[in-house]
């Protein structure tokens, strides 16, 4: 069957388009027009194509997820996008009549014409075959679930959080408490009143293990676990800020304080690093410290405490 | 024009028949006002930036691996360095017109935002957001966000000390989110900070992703500028609800932007010459555990760092959830300043029952919705700003830092809504003072559009 619709495009204008030249150049001129033939099969066709693009980008996405094998997952992307392309073209082959229309051409170096660049006419001059309108939200629907997978990349940019995995810092039982330059440490290397930045050994520069080790001018008080402060004056905390992470790299000698350039929290170091100005709520977790078998510094243990900034 | 050129431009012409499109371009009329030249500059800066920008990727290197460093700078001279920063030191003290280009592009950095952010003022207060720019304006916002990560994510890539604190806090403020914040900062860093992988992604980012997004979006808010026409302010003599008056495209704005671009460059040139912008040798390379004593982020990010600072301590443990101060300094109290900004041309409107065309500007004084919210949020931002200067102020002035924050809490927290309805108070009692009839024969006279305000107040 075959009818001319140009009647019914041009009836498409309504009064909002705006005023044209009187230009064909925006115009399109309808030859011939044929409507699909109505079909079931192709209903069925759409659907089911739908069904196996959303399927194939969930599948996909999940295997990506899992670390399942790449056959696996490169097949349900091609797939998916063959199902969902093919779907696309039947939905509208079917919804849409057939057209061939003829565009004029600009002639370039006529002098007599005049220069147009008005805008096609913004009611489409090609109207859909009025069919149920089902099917577009079933390869709408198709296509959201499609992308929904193809996010599913975003997931392989990190490694997943352990339980645990941020508390957890290299300081174990027995590990040696090294400087920058990785030397263990006496007690006695540390004056009165002295101040060192140590860290673990063999893993020294790791930001989260790093520790301020201090010697006190007085007696630790509550809440300072007395059992790891090493003969009575030797108290190591974690310099990581428990506000947001900065180094708590000043040590303030008049109020034996310590204070985050970042963010001015102030740690009160006789008691236990609580913080007593700005804005950590908490206080710097206590290294567990002891003196080994050979006299040098270890720890007794990992932090009990989070070191570090809070996480959601 | 000569004839060559002329020549040139025919058989072109000839061949894409574009004359009329063109000539309608080159029509369209720029209104006169210094406050208009404050998009252009951030137009201007933003060039300026790929041209430096693009120059500077043939030296830099996106990659935090340690590396030796064998250059000219006695400081640094075979010590390892990570990569990045070792790049930079030898793109600023080995490579002729390096350094010249990396302050230039620092320079260049600075005048975009400021410019964007003044732009954005002028907007706001002078109600250019109005129908039917509400769209454009929030593309703006947009491109204001982009600004921001672009200005951070370039203040990290020399992974100075400064930088690599900067990341810190930014990776630490990531992990806050409640329940998704681990999973979120893993994607973005790679991993626990510091990993090897954040400098090369922020790398790519800085000069492929979000410089795509911003010419992108600067090109579609163009395109709103230049068919909605730009906004006016009201003139004796001119209806300018229906017409614009100014200076045309060709010759008289072109001959402005054209020198605007270059004596903006000059100036800038100048400045690289003399000012030592961000001269990230003396800060040192960012060692994990190590920090200055001044640690302090760019001027544009000083809000969100005082708002940091100010906050007083707090976690609060749910099962399975903590939510703690940075958090809701870091991201819920500049999210309330983000959705105060885009909702409030929606509020105006709502406010005060608007609808139709606003093409004519206004004195903020005029709105009093617009004079206490908009010049008190504006009044609380900058009080954060300041805030991040008080470990400085404390050190200059001898106050002790306690006090100074003290001052900063109490002042952000009572001053903007002080001033907000005092200044809602003033512009009302304004408009009442102002005789009716008055407000009526300006209305007719020159069309001035805030007389319709005054009566729906």
């Amino acid at each position: 069957m075959s009818t001319t619709r140009d009647d019914e495009s041009e009836a498409g204008v309504g009064p909002s388009s705006r005023p044209t030249s009187g230009s064909p150049a925006g115009e399109l001129q309808i030859v011939s027009s044929e409507d699909p033939p109505p079909s079931q099969i192709n209903d069925a066709l759409v659907l089911g194509l739908s069904i196996v693009a959303a399927v194939s980008g969930i599948v996909f996405g999940v295997a990506i997820t899992l670390d399942a094998p790449m056959l696996l997952y490169g097949s349900a992307l091609a797939i998916g996008l063959f199902a969902l392309g093919y779907a696309v073209r039947r939905y509208f082959t079917d919804r849409f009549p057939l057209v061939e229309a003829v565009e004029p051409r600009l002639r370039f170096t006529d002098p007599d014409i005049e220069d147009d660049d008005a805008a096609p006419t913004s009611i489409p001059a090609i109207q859909p075959v009025p069919r149920r309108p089902f099917l577009q939200w079933a390869l709408l629907g198709s296509a959201g679930a499609f992308l929904l997978g193809l996010l599913a990349p975003i997931s392989t940019l990190g490694p997943r959080p352990r339980a645990g995995q941020i508390r957890q810092t290299a300081w174990r039982e027995g590990t040696r408490v090294v400087n920058t330059e990785g030397r263990p440490i006496r007690p006695d290397d540390i004056a009165a009143g002295g101040v060192a930045y140590v860290w673990p050994e063999g893993a020294v520069g790791n930001e989260k293990s790093s520790v301020v080790l201090l010697s006190l001018g007085r007696p630790a008080l509550e809440p300072t676990i007395l059992d790891w402060v090493v003969e009575d004056r030797l108290v190591a905390y974690s310099k990581v800020c428990t506000h947001a992470g900065c180094p708590v790299a000043l040590y303030r000698q008049q109020d034996e304080a310590l204070f985050c350039p970042c963010h001015q929290s102030t740690f009160d170091t006789v008691r236990g690093a609580v913080p007593t100005f700005g804005p950590a709520a908490r206080a710097l977790p206590q290294l567990p410290l002891g003196v080994d078998r050979d006299g040098y510094l270890v720890a007794l243990g990992d932090f009990e405490e989070l070191v570090g900034p809070a996480y959601g | 024009m000569t004839p060559l050129f002329a020549l040139l431009f025919d058989s072109i012409d000839d061949r894409l028949r574009l004359r009329g499109a063109a000539d309608k371009a080159v029509n369209k009329v720029f209104p006169h006002h210094w406050s208009f030249l404050l998009g252009e500059v951030a137009l201007v800066s933003l060039g300026i930036l790929v041209l430096t920008g693009t120059y500077l990727t043939f030296f830099y290197r996106g990659s935090s691996e340690l590396v030796t460093y064998n250059g000219s700078l006695e400081l640094y001279n075979g010590r390892m360095l990570p990569a990045a920063y070792e790049s930079v030191m030898r793109l600023s003290y080995d490579v002729p017109g390096g350094l010249l280009f990396r302050r230039l592009h620092r320079g260049a950095s600075h005048l975009f935002i400021a410019a964007t952010v003044l732009h954005m003022l002028r907007i706001l207060f002078t109600g250019a957001f109005r129908t039917p720019r509400e769209f454009n304006y929030l593309i703006g916002i947009v491109l204001f966000t982009l600004a921001l990560a672009e200005g951070f994510i370039g203040y990290s890539l020399p992974y100075d000390s400064l930088a690599g604190t900067g990341l810190r806090i930014a990776y630490s403020t990531a992990l806050a989110v409640p329940l998704v914040g681990p999973q979120v900062a893993y994607w973005v860093f790679g991993g626990e900070f510091p990993t090897g992988d954040v400098i090369p992604r922020f790398y790519v980012l800085h000069v492929m992703l979000l410089p795509a997004l911003l010419l992108g979006i600067t090109g579609v808010h163009l395109f709103f500028l230049v068919r909605q026409r730009h906004t006016q302010f009201p003139r004796r003599g001119i209806d300018g609800h229906n017409f614009i008056l100014g200076k045309p495209l060709w010759p008289a704005q072109f001959a402005e932007t054209v020198t605007l671009s270059l004596w903006m460059f000059g100036l800038l040139a100048v400045a690289a010459t003399v000012v030592p912008w961000s001269d990230v040798a003396l800060s040192g390379p960012y060692v994990p555990g190590e920090v200055g004593n001044n640690a302090q982020p760019d001027w544009f990010m000083f809000w969100l760092d005082g708002m940091l600072r100010m906050l007083p301590a707090f976690e609060i443990d749910l099962p399975g959830v903590t939510i703690s101060a940075l958090f809701v300094a870091g991201l819920v109290l500049p999210g309330l300043v983000f959705g105060a900004l885009i909702i409030y041309p929606w509020l105006e409107k709502r406010w005060y029952r608007l609808d139709g065309d606003w093409h004519v500007l206004q004195n903020p004084l005029d709105i009093p919705l617009r004079a206490g919210f908009g010049l008190g949020t504006f009044l609380a931002v900058l009080l954060m700003s300041a805030a991040a200067t008080s470990d400085q102020l404390s050190r200059i002035t001898g106050i002790p830092i306690e006090t100074v924050l003290w001052f900063f809490r109490i002042t952000t927290l009572f001053l903007p809504p002080l001033l907000g309805f005092a200044l809602a108070r003033w512009s009302r009692r304004r408009l009442d003072r102002r005789d009716l009839e008055v407000a009526r024969r300006e209305s007719t006279e020159s069309q001035e559009l805030h007389g319709v305000v005054a009566e729906r107040v």
